[in-house]
Parts: C-alpha cells; structure tokens; sequence
C-alpha cells in the first residue's frame, strides 16, 4: 500500500479528469468523465471513482487542480496548487518524456502547442478564439455521421482517397461534408478528410510561424483518435507519441506539481463527493459593469467567490493570478 | 458652456493637451467614466457592425456624456506626424457618430492633420476654439500651455505610470516583487482601457512584474528600434508598438519578454503582430500576442498570461543552470 496519494484534478470544458500518484509519481488510478455542463457533479463522480479504485484509508498527501474549472475545482476539493493548463501539460510531458520537444494538445475547446528545450518551456500558442478542430466539433460530426466518436479514428484508416474539407471553420467544414455525401464519396473518405482538416487547421492556426521539431508528443482527448495522429504524422513528417496516460496528462502534471508540497495540504478529504455544493450567481449593481458574481457554498456555508472584475467579493479568494 | 471628452481611443494619449487648452481658455470640461460593461453595449448597438472593439467602446463613450454635456469632443485624427496616418476608422469616427441616428449634442472635430507639418495641430486648435467662440490671442496663449503640459507628461510616462496615472496623478508606490519586466505592447486605447485589456497592467503588476509600454520609453529608442526597418512604416499607432518591440528584442537586458494586445480585425496588427513576431522569434525572444474583442470572460486571458509569465521565468532560471563550458547541463522541470 503506497504510504500517501497526490491527486491532480483538470476540470476540462467538455471532460473532468482526475489522476492519483503515488510519491514515486506512478498513476495509482484516473478517471475521465464528460463534464456535461456540470463540473461541480462531474468532479464529485470522479473523486468517487477514485476513491473507490485507492486502497482503503491511503493519506492524500497534496491537491492540485488545472483547466478552465481550475478555480471552481480549488474551492471544491480544497486545492494546495492551482495552476493553468500549459504549466501542467508541460510538467507530465516532462517527466513521462523527457527527450519531447513539441507537444501537441487537443483538447474539447482549447487547443495547444507547448515547445519544450533544455526541459523548459520555451513557446507555446493556444488557439484564438475559434474552437473549429477541436474535440467537441469532431464530436458534433461523428454524432451528425451517426458515427460513434471512438470509431472515428478507425474509420478514417480505411480511407482509399481522403476528400478534401474546408477546415478553417466548423460551419464551414460542416456543410463542406454535407456535400461530399451527397456527390457520393464514401463515409471512410470523408472522416479521413475530416482528421487532416483539422490537422492542417491546427498547423496553420495554432502552431503558426512555429517550428516543430520532434520528439512530438500528441495529448488530449483527441489524442485517442488513430486517423488524426496519422494526418498528424504524414503532415509533419515526424514520428509523433501518444503518450500512456494521453487523456489525463493535465491531471497527471498537476499532481506532479503537488508532490512538493510540505505540511499540511488543503484538501477537503472523500467527503466532498456528497458535499451539498451551490452556486449562486448574483447581479452586482456596484457600477456599469454589472458583473454576475458568483457565490460558492458547500453544505451552505461560502467558500468561495468568483466573477467580480474589481475584486469587492473575490479579494478575500487566494485564486488570483499566479497562486 | 461644457464640453465631454470621451475617455476612449487617443484620450490615452493627447487628453492633457486637450485638458490645459481648454482649461485656458477658461470652457468646462468633462470626462466620462473608465469603461464599463454598459458603455461598450450601448456603443456595441448604435455604430457599424464592422467596427472594432475599440471603436464601438469610443461611442459608448460619446452616448454616455450625451446628456450632461454641449459638446462631445471627437477630434478626427487624420495625421500626428509628417508622412504617417492614422487608422482609418478612427479618422472616419465623427462621421460613423453622425450618421449613427444617435441624439448627441453638435460634435467638436476639428481636422487634425500634420501630415504637412505640426502648424496642422495650430490650426486644428484654433478651429476647435472658433466653434467655442474664443478669440485668437488666448487661443495661440492656450495652445502654448497645452503643448508644454505635454512634455510635462511625457517625463511622468517615461518614469514608469500609465496615461491613465500619469494624467490624473494616480501613481501608486509598488512593492518590488519578482523582478520580471515585461512589455506590454499595443495602440493605447487597447492596452489601457480597463474593460478591453481586463487591466492587463495591473494585473502583472500585482505580482510583481514591471510593466514597460511604448508610451513609456523615449521617442529615440521608438526611433532606434524603427531604424531596424528596410521600409519606413506610415501608420503612427504602429510605429509605437513596432519600434518599442523592436528596441526591445535588440536590447533583450530591458525586459523579459513581450505580450501585444491587440483587439480582434484590427488590420494595422494584422502586418504588425506577424512582422514583430518574427523578428522576436529570430532571435528567441519571449513574445505572445493576446487577441481582445467584446467578449468578457476573463478565463483565457489569466491562463494565457500566466503561461507566458512561467515560461518567462523558466527561461530565465534555466538560463542560470547553463553549464558555461560545453555540453548543456540542465535539470527538468518538477524534478524534485
């Protein structure tokens, strides 16, 4: 039995993924579950997952959370690090792969580029503000083909002559496939099409100006799909690695990150997964702004509170910036 | 007699000359509020749809003065110096106001153009206190003022505040923190309009960081830096931001790297942002540009800023684990 557990939480737009190492940093367990617009529940399933799957009474020794929930997360599970996605991704890539120059991030709306030398961030890029050729539009896709989103990839490699689609915008792209179903071409040519699409997308979007220099690594939900990291090969012309734990990596580099931590952690313990959480949004009518603040109880005393643009309720948060 | 200054667009640059001059000459004159959420709708709803985020905020801010005042100053910015324009849309804006079916009081815009010369803002001056019905002598006595509190300004600019501080005396002491410095780069209007940047300053300031902008250095660095260029560019607002950054990447002890602000389909940056880029990234300089438009969660930014603020200080603390002989020696991050 390990003598205490890290947890890392990446509450992700579309996924909520939670890993647990042990001091020597090996993945004890992980859980992966869609966020379906409600983190608060989708992180108590995953912690319940979690806590199931570790050996009975194991200490948690150290919280970390990540992901555009990261700060919701923090105030949930009591978190000792929170930190933004790129940091995170970086850190698990680092210490799965050491030799990974380049790694590619494609998540259900964000996507990413981190550049690695020396062990150290060197650039990165995320992209801007178009969410085409990432996870929840290929998602939307399988779904419009009737085609299950884990079959997609396998589909894509029993393409003969992949068509070609607009891959600049999701609308765009969309009507774009309707298109080539209706002049006849073949399921298997079109989802082909589709993963280079969104490869050539990514290239001239995200990675613009770019140099990719391999070792690559592609992480992320996305990561999953065989026909994307095909295009993603051919286009780069560079072995690209899926790494082992690919769909929890952001969880995995925040429980890195928490390792360090001495003294006693923040956590909360297990018993959140049956904290009564609520959220409650409020008007402020302070000034013009009217910035919705969110309040954030658990079993209704308030932990928490976010959404204010001058900080009259969130100044007593430890959430700003760079903690 | 009132006039309204929209806190919006050049207000971040040539608001004390405006402030003195009419100061002198002895008109009321107002400002309206920091940007808010409401300003940006109302502006948002009343000009073209094809107008930038900067832009629509400038005639939120024009609506917002509207009932308090009897003229909204809107000065169209043909030109600031001989050969270099501005930004078309901002020259067109007491049009785009006019034709917007909006009740404001009569607009004040005097032409400003020194595309010929710098007697073009004399003129603009004394056209601006024709309307007000003032006479000549305290009009060239006015101007005089005006430009000297320019100057007057610019000395607090290069010490280090912002316009916003450095025009309302504001300036705060800072706690000196992790001794990072960063540029922060971008047309005035974007960089420190406190809605649109979602405080970009000081925000890296409470942790910390130096923030160094282009309004903050001398015009002879701007001009150095220009200097790297085999064209001489025409945009003004560009030239600020072109030349800082410039300086900056050939003079890598000033800062630690460079963010540019930019708002979405400006098509000055569009040239800008690519060629600065690529002059940062030759000579491995930190550099990431940050697209802004209407939206307003905040989410984004604070990864993106606090991704490139640790990628800064890695470079820096692996920088100091070089080995200065040979082979690199270097430790990964997160090994304990």
């Amino acid at each position: 039995m390990p003598s205490k557990v890290f947890l890392g939480l990446d509450v992700g737009s579309v996924s909520t993924k939670v890993v647990a190492i042990d001091a020597l940093g090996q993945v004890l367990a992980s859980s992966y579950l869609p966020t379906q617009g409600q983190p608060i529940a989708a992180i108590q399933s995953a912690l319940r997952e979690i806590a199931r799957a570790l050996p009975p009474g194991v200490p948690v020794a150290g919280v970390a959370t990540t992901g555009s929930g990261r700060v919701m997360a923090s105030a949930l599970v009591g978190a000792d690090v929170v930190k933004n996605e790129i940091t995170a991704h970086a850190t698990a890539t680092l210490r799965v792969l050491p030799s990974v120059r380049t790694i590619i991030e494609i998540g259900g709306q964000d996507s990413k580029i981190i550049l690695l030398n020396h062990g150290v961030v060197t650039d990165f890029a995320m992209n801007t503000v178009c969410a085409a050729g990432t996870g929840s539009f290929l998602d939307r896709q399988a779904h419009r083909l009737g085609v299950p989103i884990t079959a997609l990839g396998e589909l894509a490699l029993q393409a003969t002559s992949p068509t070609r689609i607009a891959g600049r915008c999701a609308v765009f792209a969309e009507s774009d496939m309707i298109h080539k179903q209706q002049t006849g071409h073949s399921l298997s040519d079109i989802v082909a099409g589709l993963c280079e699409a969104l490869v050539r997308n990514y290239l001239s979007n995200v990675a613009k100006g770019k140099t990719i220099v391999g070792p690559v690594s592609f992480q992320g939900g996305v990561a999953a799909n065989v026909g994307i990291l095909r295009a993603f090969e051919s286009a780069l012309a560079l072995p690209v690695i899926v790494p082992e734990h690919y769909d929890v990596m952001g969880a995995l580099g925040v429980a890195y990150l928490a390792q360090p931590i001495a003294g006693q952690t923040r956590f909360r313990g297990f018993g959140v997964v049956a904290a009564n959480c609520q959220v409650k949004g409020e008007d402020c009518d302070g000034c013009g702004n009217r910035c919705e603040v969110v309040g954030f109880s658990i079993n209704g005393r308030v932990q928490a509170y976010w959404g204010d643009r001058c900080g009259k309720y969130s100044h007593e948060n430890y959430l700003s910036v760079g903690t | 007699m009132i006039v309204g200054v929209p806190r919006a667009l050049l207000y971040y640059v040539y608001y004390p000359l405006w402030r003195r001059f009419f100061a002198e000459l002895g008109v009321g004159c107002i400002l309206s509020p920091p940007t808010n959420e409401a300003i940006m709708n109302s502006g948002a709803r009343a000009v073209v749809d094809e107008a930038c985020a900067p832009v629509k905020i400038a005639m939120g801010h024009v609506l917002a003065l509207a009932p308090e005042v009897d003229y909204v100053l809107v000065p169209r910015f043909v030109s600031v110096e001989p050969r270099t324009y501005i930004c078309p849309k901002l020259m067109g804006l007491p049009d785009m106001i006019r034709q917007s079916g909006q009740k404001t009081p009569p607009l004040l815009a005097p032409d400003i153009d020194m595309s010929k010369g710098y007697f073009g803002l004399a003129r603009a001056l004394m056209d601006t206190s024709r309307c007000l019905e003032k006479g000549l002598w305290s009009t060239v006595r006015s101007f005089h003022h005006s430009l000297a509190e320019m100057r007057r300004i610019k000395h607090k600019l290069i010490a280090g505040q912002t316009p916003e501080e450095a025009f309302h005396g504001t300036s705060r002491r800072r706690k000196p923190g992790r001794r990072l410095r960063i540029a922060v780069l971008g047309h005035p209007y974007n960089v420190y309009d406190p809605l649109l940047s979602m405080n970009i300053v000081d925000r890296l300031r409470a942790q910390g960081i130096d923030v160094i902008t282009a309004e903050m250095l001398p015009l002879e660095h701007i001009s150095l830096g220009l200097s790297q260029l085999r064209k001489k560019l025409f945009w003004s607002l560009s030239k600020m931001v072109l030349g800082a950054g410039l300086y900056f990447v050939n003079h890598a002890a000033e800062v630690d790297g460079i963010i540019l602000l930019s708002s979405f389909g400006c098509g000055l940056e569009s040239l800008v942002a690519d060629l600065l880029e690529r002059h940062a990234r030759r000579q491995e300089f930190p550099f990431m540009q940050l697209t802004v438009d209407e939206h307003s969660g905040e989410a984004g930014l604070i990864t993106r800023l606090e991704a490139f603020v640790e990628t800064v200080e890695g470079r820096i603390l692996n920088a100091r684990n070089l080995s200065p002989h040979g082979d690199h020696e270097f430790r990964h991050a997160g090994t304990p």
